[in-house]
């Protein structure tokens, strides 16, 4: 049952979006979660077939925590949508939604990125 | 913007008569005929449809699907590491742009995703005998009427039971035509591909798949480089670390 769940999920998932980053199921993530982080972006990996990104994030008692955004849209997907290199370049202040790793929680989908002027660029919502 | 909206009103203009027309011929000089011309830009856009929806498998492919799920995910999945998925799927492929590129002689098709490559090679331009097999196949065309008939074999096996695999016996046959369409009022032409798949191996009976591309002069094909994120984890395997070449100072005076 569980695995017709997530057969379905992948099919949904290959007819939203991302069809063709849909290399494989992202039955890896719990995409059930919408995890919203703000902070500086530290490194991006704009590129394809999923970029990736690092945010750092300041918590409320001052210690700094590094998010791994390990896969999101494909980078010619999320330009083509007006996101352009330097708004998420390294320096920038980001929102960024995410779905953690099922197996390791440290790690996250890119589902959404939002700009500080609001402009949000949704891979999957 | 403004530009692509007078060229849309030209185009509606000049063929206010033959929208009613299914199959809107661009002339174009090709061996002293005129045949629909499919140059440009495109994007996947204006459905598809398969028949049969499930695939008819031969009882010794059901075998191997059987099989091949007890062992492989949808996780285990070729292009992830920037396989090809190949003809025909390339036809329904993934949401990037097509450029098509066509002379008398042949057409080229270069598809953003995965950076794939395919030749079509006219019939009556001496073509090329097939000398390799590989994932676009060898592909010959000629014209009937108004639509471009490609036979596509010389295909290398695609053994993924789950992504509609194919043996070397594959042979695919495709019926390319322009359809206008009203997009938002304008009138936009689509490119439409009746791709019938026949591999007795492995289908009981040939697979019918109609897809469709937009034209979308206002895109770009832009790069795509799949095998960057393997490079990487090589690096880190190797614990490489490359250099930054963003971060050498800018040169003084």
């Amino acid at each position: 049952m569980r695995r017709r769940l997530l057969g379905a999920l992948a099919a949904a998932l290959t007819t939203m979006a991302l069809p063709a980053a849909a290399h494989h199921s992202f039955a890896i993530y719990d995409m059930s979660q919408n995890i919203e982080f703000e902070g500086v972006v530290e490194t991006t990996k704009l590129r394809n077939p999923h970029m990736a990104l690092t945010l750092v994030q300041t918590n409320p008692d001052g210690t700094k925590q590094t998010i791994n955004f390990v896969e999101g849209a494909p980078a010619n997907m999320i330009v083509r949508m007006g996101l352009k290199p330097e708004d998420i370049a390294p320096g920038q202040t980001i929102k960024a939604i995410g779905a953690p790793r099922r197996d390791d929680p440290n790690a996250y989908f890119l589902k959404a990125i939002i700009l500080p002027d609001g402009r949000r660029f949704s891979v999957i919502n | 913007m403004i530009r692509l909206v007078v060229t849309g009103i030209a185009i509606a203009m000049a063929f206010a008569t033959a929208i009613s027309i299914p199959n809107l011929a661009l002339a174009q000089s090709s061996g002293g005929g005129t045949h629909p011309d499919f140059s440009g830009l495109w994007f996947p856009g204006g459905g598809r449809s398969q028949t049969p929806q499930q695939a008819p498998y031969t009882d010794a492919a059901k075998a191997l699907l059987a099989d091949y799920e007890k062992s492989f995910t949808l996780d285990d999945d070729p292009g992830r590491y920037c396989i090809w998925p190949g003809m025909p799927r390339a036809v329904w492929g993934a949401p990037f742009t097509v450029e098509i590129q066509q002379r008398p002689q042949d057409l080229t098709i270069f598809w953003e995703g995965y950076g794939m490559y395919r030749k079509i090679y006219m019939a009556d331009h001496n073509p090329p005998e097939p000398i390799l097999p590989s994932a676009m196949g060898h592909s010959v065309a000629h014209w009937e009427g108004d639509a471009l008939v490609v036979e596509t074999t010389s295909l290398k096996p695609y053994p993924y039971m789950t992504r509609m695999a194919t043996s070397s016996d594959a042979h695919v046959v495709e019926r390319l035509h322009l359809e206008q369409r009203d997009v938002n009022g304008q009138p936009t032409k689509f490119l439409v591909n009746e791709v019938v798949l026949t591999d007795p191996k492995v289908y009981k009976e040939p697979i019918r798949i109609m897809a469709t591309l937009q034209l979308r002069p206002d895109l770009q094909l832009l790069e795509y480089t799949c095998s960057d994120t393997l490079w990487d984890e090589y690096l880190n395997e190797r614990g490489l670390t490359l250099p930054d070449m963003d971060a050498l100072p800018d040169p003084e005076g």
